[in-house]
């Protein structure tokens, strides 16, 4: 890997910088938030393996294998000095460019309705994961290195730089994804230096584009489900309705203190579709109530407070658009799959960070965590570095 | 650098996002938990409901009329199926049920996913194998028990059984009714439903998802339904039916014969003639194919044999060729495949063609032309010789009206106004009110509603109201039945012979008379005299020569209020001679009848304090006319019994049955003291009124089912014989009623009713009867002009100790000693004989 070789590197340049030092709380909440998330994974998938006559811990099993790989891929991340490898953030962009495209192409693999997985013999992933963190890097590279407030010139190449996978992605199509990169966007610049009547102007485009984008497809109803439809692979294939309906049901009948855990209905008599992956909230809700489910919140609420934190703290703006990046991303997912799970949001099939079963979402999440854990490490140690881009 | 402002801006978003969270997860899960749990609950059971079998249903001596038998039924369970499957589901079916894919398909969406939908019912053993054979082609399909209704003897009671059939929105009503059950929509089905239907076993599981079943929650086994015994005795039932079904014949024939006499007189083609001929050779050869067809269906055992199979087992007296009295119009000319008129026709007319109506002249009806005008079909037709644009539901021609215009055919609704249109008869014990026998003709196998009544069966059956009970819902003017009721009166009021009492009047015969006691003024049942079991069953002939009233015909009176009129007799021109009361209930003369309506209302204010202008109304009342008598089988009539009120409330209301201006005169009283003007009974009432005046003035409320019995023949609800009210009528006024009654039958003379009961054989001296016949429309046609008459016998056996009162209607059959008197007299002739006494049925003599 082209990172290896840096490595020694910054191991120099930190023992300039002083000790690292790992923020515990951002750490600790991150390990509880993927704890609670396996243990729902387990409530929720046991009953059905054990139906079919499987082990009840199978994906229990897979998912704590890629969690082994996502804390690894934290800890290797939080390592890296982002200033040192800035330069390859272009040539990754593109690579991962060029993985969308390759989805597309007969190489991505089609399950359930939408195409958006790249088979590897026995590993597949989702180049989507990927784009996120990409877009991110790249958006918070271009923004650092111009000058406050930003130029209409920089917007533009911004927009550019979130436009290009989004039409990949809208191609999928991959409607969650889209909204996180504009949200992202739309954060990043507002952080980043931007001037009102800029973001004015975006907000407006956004929502210009997205209700265009429905009003096209309006024409055919089951387009538009299919785009606000997440739905993973291998489940059945069921109404939208029926499954937040039955998510609703399960959350609401969770109570003030839940059901207990291995009790919920709902959970265990398999009410909810893809309850281990874009649902899991559910499980939460039903089993631990609206205690648990205020508790969930709140160590997501931890967890940003956290990143925000960081994008206070970064010793250079490169850094802390990261982090600010990172942190829209993350709030957008929460607020988006916890809000379908209670139907106040669509249906679109963000996964719930750290908690949704899913390997390439845990680990590209976990890597993304870490870059912002990286800045942090990294802040600022004296006021004068601090104005340094 | 970033600035952090911005960046706690963007906190505060992030703060409210979450803040939206926790109160949307506040409100469901503090606020509407109850709710939401309440749905988890329900999602978790599954509640199966396993119908009872419905109670059987018994004649009085337990031959089966109805009862379940246990088939097979496919269901599928769309949720067990999954989406990508349902298609793959649909054509398998289809090819197993034989039908397109597309019905399937159409069943599948029509549901709401969850719901069970019976694919197909009454599975061959071979078929229920094969589904579950073969379930990987079959997912989510499951056999089931599925109880089917049977009607053993098909058409025997029909009418007093009723049917069954899917609940509307009236039955859904019911707390214990669901859309896929059956519930009784007729007869004693219906009025029985709650007691016959049991209750349905209700299993509750645990399901999950998937729907599978977890656990057995909870178990109720279903409580099969009683069974109804009823008061029909089958015998003499499938008599009555059979008399019934072939007097309705007669009286089309009887019809037809003075059609082609009428026709003969004018320069209308030999049409008729010749048509008959042809028909009558086509006729034979049908039969001929028909009863071979019949003899191959029974060596195979086919469905179809239980049909012909019920008919052989009855009697057949009369050589009338194979029946299907509502068949096909025969092609060309106006007459069913038996040679006689068809009352109503339902005739489906491609563009281009003809059709000869039924009717008094025979009518040619052609559709000409079809034009499409706003989105409307109007069609040219031409009847005879004139042509008409007519459009849906229009009403030409005076017996046409469209149902239905398409480009290709018209499809016409035909009265033959003149065509007898229906018997009904019933049997009933005026001892204790159980009705022995009930039917109208035309009637229907209740099988035919279990499978859901096709179209065809509709057309045929539905247009002459055959579904309907006509003994309780058929309103008729009873006509000179309705005499008995003056003659009651006349007695009972010392009203008639003119000014002499009841008492100085020999009455009874030789053998009532001398047992009477002394205090024949006591109405107590112990106090009426039975005549002596081993006495002459002769009865003595109670004509007088005294007292006697010239009836001339013609009828000219004088109102008190000094106004002239004049009314005829039916036989007029020419009348009955000298006649007293006994005779003129005999003979059957009107103006003795008027004479008494006239008195009772010139001395409606006199000084008696009697209300004599409503003193008949009281009497037919008492006797049960104007109200339905509350049997137990639904949809039963009124009636109708005028008087001043009534007439001045239809008055206010602007009603067709009574003169615009004017008020209730004594004509109006006359015509109901003879059962004509507005006067409306039911078959049943006749019969129940006839036992209540020959039984000592007992009003029964009739019953059809006598006790209601769970499956070990315990008696669940008893339904004893109920007494409506009790007439105190003086015991020789039954008595004298009898004889005059047995006259009408047996006198040789002047009884209207001798004819018909000529050729009785055995006992005929113990029958009594009285003929109607209620004139209902006088109307001209082309150069004839047609009266069209009901026919009506009320008949009593043995006027000794009276067992039978019979009742029989020929609606627009001609007179009632003529076809209605005929019908009663096979009955009689099976209920005092037994079925070797039956003798062929022949018109009576035309007598009212």
């Amino acid at each position: 890997m082209a990172f290896a070789t840096r490595t020694s590197e910054s191991t120099t340049y930190r023992q300039n910088r002083g000790p690292l030092r790992p923020d515990i709380v951002l750490v600790l909440t991150y390990l509880t938030l993927s704890a609670i998330g396996l243990l729902m994974i387990y409530s929720a998938t046991a009953p059905g393996l054990l139906a079919a006559g499987d082990d009840p811990a199978q994906q229990l099993k897979e998912q704590a294998i890629f969690m082994v790989i996502g804390f690894i891929v934290f800890t290797v991340v939080s390592s890296i000095d982002l200033t040192e490898v800035r330069g390859f953030i272009g040539p990754i962009y593109v690579v991962v460019i060029g993985m969308l495209v390759l989805v597309l192409t007969p190489v991505g693999d089609s399950q359930g309705i939408a195409q958006r997985w790249i088979d590897l013999g026995p590993i597949q992933f989702q180049p989507s994961e990927l784009a996120k963190i990409a877009v991110i890097l790249m958006l918070a590279s271009i923004l650092a290195s111009s000058d406050v407030p930003l130029h209409w010139r920089t917007v533009a190449r911004a927009l550019v730089i979130v436009g290009v996978p989004s039409l990949l992605i809208f191609a999928q199509p991959d409607l969650g994804t889209m909204l996180v990169f504009a949200f992202v966007l739309l954060a990043m610049l507002f952080v980043g230096g931007s001037t009102i009547r800029q973001l004015g102007f975006l907000f407006v485009a956004t929502a210009v584009g997205t209700v265009g984008v429905f009003k096209m497809d309006l024409i055919k109803e089951y387009q538009i489900n299919r785009l606000t439809a997440f739905i993973d692979p291998g489940a059945h294939e069921l109404s939208l309705s029926y499954n937040q309906v039955q998510s609703e049901i399960a959350i609401g009948s969770g109570g003030l203190l839940g059901k207990g855990l291995f009790e919920g209905t709902q959970t265990n008599l398999r009410f909810v579709p893809v309850q281990s992956s874009d649902f899991i909230f559910t499980a939460v809700g039903e089993q631990f109530g609206f205690v648990g489910s205020i508790i969930v919140i709140a160590l997501f609420g931890v967890l940003l407070f956290r990143l925000l934190a960081i994008a206070g703290s970064a010793r250079d703006r490169f850094g802390s658009l990261v982090a600010t990046g990172i942190a829209a991303m993350f709030a957008f997912h929460v607020f988006v799959n916890i809000g379908m799970t209670i139907r106040i949001m669509p249906v679109t099939g963000l996964p719930l960070p750290f908690m949704s079963a899913g390997g390439t979402v845990f680990v590209a999440m976990s890597a993304a965590l870490g870059l912002a854990h990286s800045v942090w490490m990294r802040r600022s140690v004296a006021p004068g570095d601090r104005r340094r881009g | 650098m970033t600035n952090p402002v911005r960046l706690g801006v963007l906190g505060l978003v992030i703060i409210a996002f979450f803040a939206v969270l926790g109160l949307r997860l506040w409100t469901m899960q503090v606020t509407e938990a109850q709710a939401y749990e309440d749905r988890a609950l329900s999602n978790q059971v599954r509640i199966v409901t396993t119908p009872a079998p419905r109670g059987d249903i018994f004649d009085a001596n337990g031959v089966k009329l109805a009862g379940t038998r246990s088939a097979l039924a496919a269901i599928v369970d769309l949720a067990l199926v999954d989406k990508d499957d349902r298609e793959s589901l649909a054509q398998n079916l289809a090819a197993f049920l034989d039908t397109p894919a597309s019905e399937v398909a159409e069943l599948f969406e029509a549901s709401n996913q969850g719901l069970q939908i019976t694919i197909a019912e009454d599975l061959s053993d071979a078929q229920a194998t094969f589904l579950l054979e073969h379930r990987e082609s079959f997912p989510g399909v499951n056999v089931v028990p599925q109880p089917i209704r049977t009607y053993p003897l098909g058409e025997l009671g029909a009418h007093v059984i009723g049917y069954i059939g899917r609940p509307n929105a009236e039955d859904l009503e019911r707390e214990d009714v669901k859309g896929n059950d059956f519930v009784g929509k007729a007869g004693v089905e219906r009025s029985y439903d709650q007691l016959l239907r049991g209750t349905e076993g209700i299993v509750e599981y645990r399901v999950d998802a998937k729907r599978k079943v977890l656990a057995l929650e909870s178990e109720e086994t279903p409580t099969a339904g009683g069974n109804l015994i009823l008061t029909i005795d089958a015998d003499v039932q499938s008599q009555l039916q059979s008399s019934l079904r072939d007097g309705l014949i007669q009286a089309r024939r009887l019809e037809m014969e003075e059609r082609r006499e009428a026709l003969s007189d004018t320069s209308i083609p030999q049409l008729l003639a010749e048509g008959l001929e042809r028909e009558r050779a086509e006729a034979a050869e049908a039969a001929a194919a028909r009863s071979e067809a019949d003899g191959t269906t029974s060596t195979t055992g086919d469905d179809q044999e239980s049909d012909s199979g019920s008919r052989g087992a009855t009697p057949e007296p009369i050589n009338i060729e194979a029946i299907d009295v509502l068949g096909a119009l025969y092609p060309g000319l106006p007459l069913d495949t038996n040679g006689v008129c068809v009352p109503v026709q339902r005739l489906t007319i491609p563009l281009g063609g003809q059709i000869v109506l039924s009717g008094v002249e025979p009518r040619t009806v052609r559709f000409d032309a079809v034009e499409e005008v706003g989105g409307r079909f109007l069609a040219t037709v031409t009847v005879e010789n004139e042509t008409e644009s007519v459009k849906n539901n229009q009403s030409f021609a005076s017996t046409l009206q469209v149902l239905d215009i398409s480009e290709e055919r018209v499809i016409l609704y035909h009265r033959d106004k003149w065509c007898p249109v229906r018997t009904v008869g019933v049997v009933e014990n005026p001892n204790d009110g159980s009705i022995i026998a009930m039917a109208s003709y035309p009637d229907f196998d209740p099988t035919a509603f279990v499978d859901g009544l096709s179209q065809a069966q509709w057309d045929e059956l539905g247009t002459v109201s055959a579904f309907q009970n006509f003994a309780v819902q058929g309103l008729y003017a009873p006509a000179s039945t309705f005499k008995t009721l003056p003659y009651v009166l006349a007695l009972e009021e010392s009203y008639y012979p003119l000014d002499r009492g009841v008492g100085d009047k020999e009455v009874g015969g030789e053998t009532a008379a001398p047992s009477e006691p002394d205090d024949a003024g006591s109405d107590t049942g112990e106090d009426v005299v039975e005549p002596e079991p081993d006495a002459d069953p002769v009865i003595e002939p109670l004509l007088t020569d005294t007292d006697e009233y010239s009836c001339t015909g013609e009828f000219k009176f004088q109102l008190n209020d000094g106004t002239v009129q004049t009314k005829r007799d039916w036989k007029w021109p020419g009348g009955h001679g000298p006649l007293d009361l006994h005779g003129a209930l005999q003979a059957s003369c009107d103006l003795y009848f008027w004479d008494i309506a006239l008195r009772l209302w010139n001395e409606r204010s006199d000084e008696s304090g009697i209300d004599k202008e409503n003193l008949l109304q009281e009497y037919a009342r008492g006797f049960g006319f104007g109200t339905a008598t509350g049997i137990d089988l639904p949809f039963e009539r009124d009636g109708l019994v005028p008087d001043r009120a009534w007439f001045k409330a239809e008055q206010r209301e602007g009603s067709p049955r009574v003169r615009a201006d004017g008020s209730w005169v004594g004509g109006d009283l006359m015509d109901f003291a003879v059962g004509q003007g507005a006067t409306l009974t039911t078959p049943l009432q006749m019969a129940n009124s006839l036992a209540a005046m020959v039984n000592g003035g007992t009003v029964w409320t009739p019953r059809v089912v006598d006790e209601v019995v769970d499956q070990d023949g315990n008696v669940i609800t008893e339904n004893p014989p109920l007494v409506a009210r009790t007439m105190d009528l003086d015991p020789r006024t039954g008595r004298m009623l009898l004889a005059d009654l047995q006259q009408v039958v047996n006198n040789q003379d002047r009884g209207t009713a001798r004819s018909a009961f000529q050729n009785f054989g055995p006992g005929v001296e113990l029958i009594g009867g009285k003929t109607g016949t209620s004139e209902i429309i006088k109307a001209p046609r082309a150069q004839h002009y047609k009266q069209v008459d009901s026919a009506f016998f009320v008949g009593v056996a043995p006027i000794t100790n009276p067992e039978w009162v019979v009742s029989v209607v020929v609606e627009r059959g001609g007179s009632g000693g003529r076809v209605a008197a005929p019908v009663a007299r096979q009955v009689f002739q099976f209920l005092m004989n037994g079925e070797a006494g039956v003798t062929e049925l022949a018109p009576g003599l035309d007598a009212d």
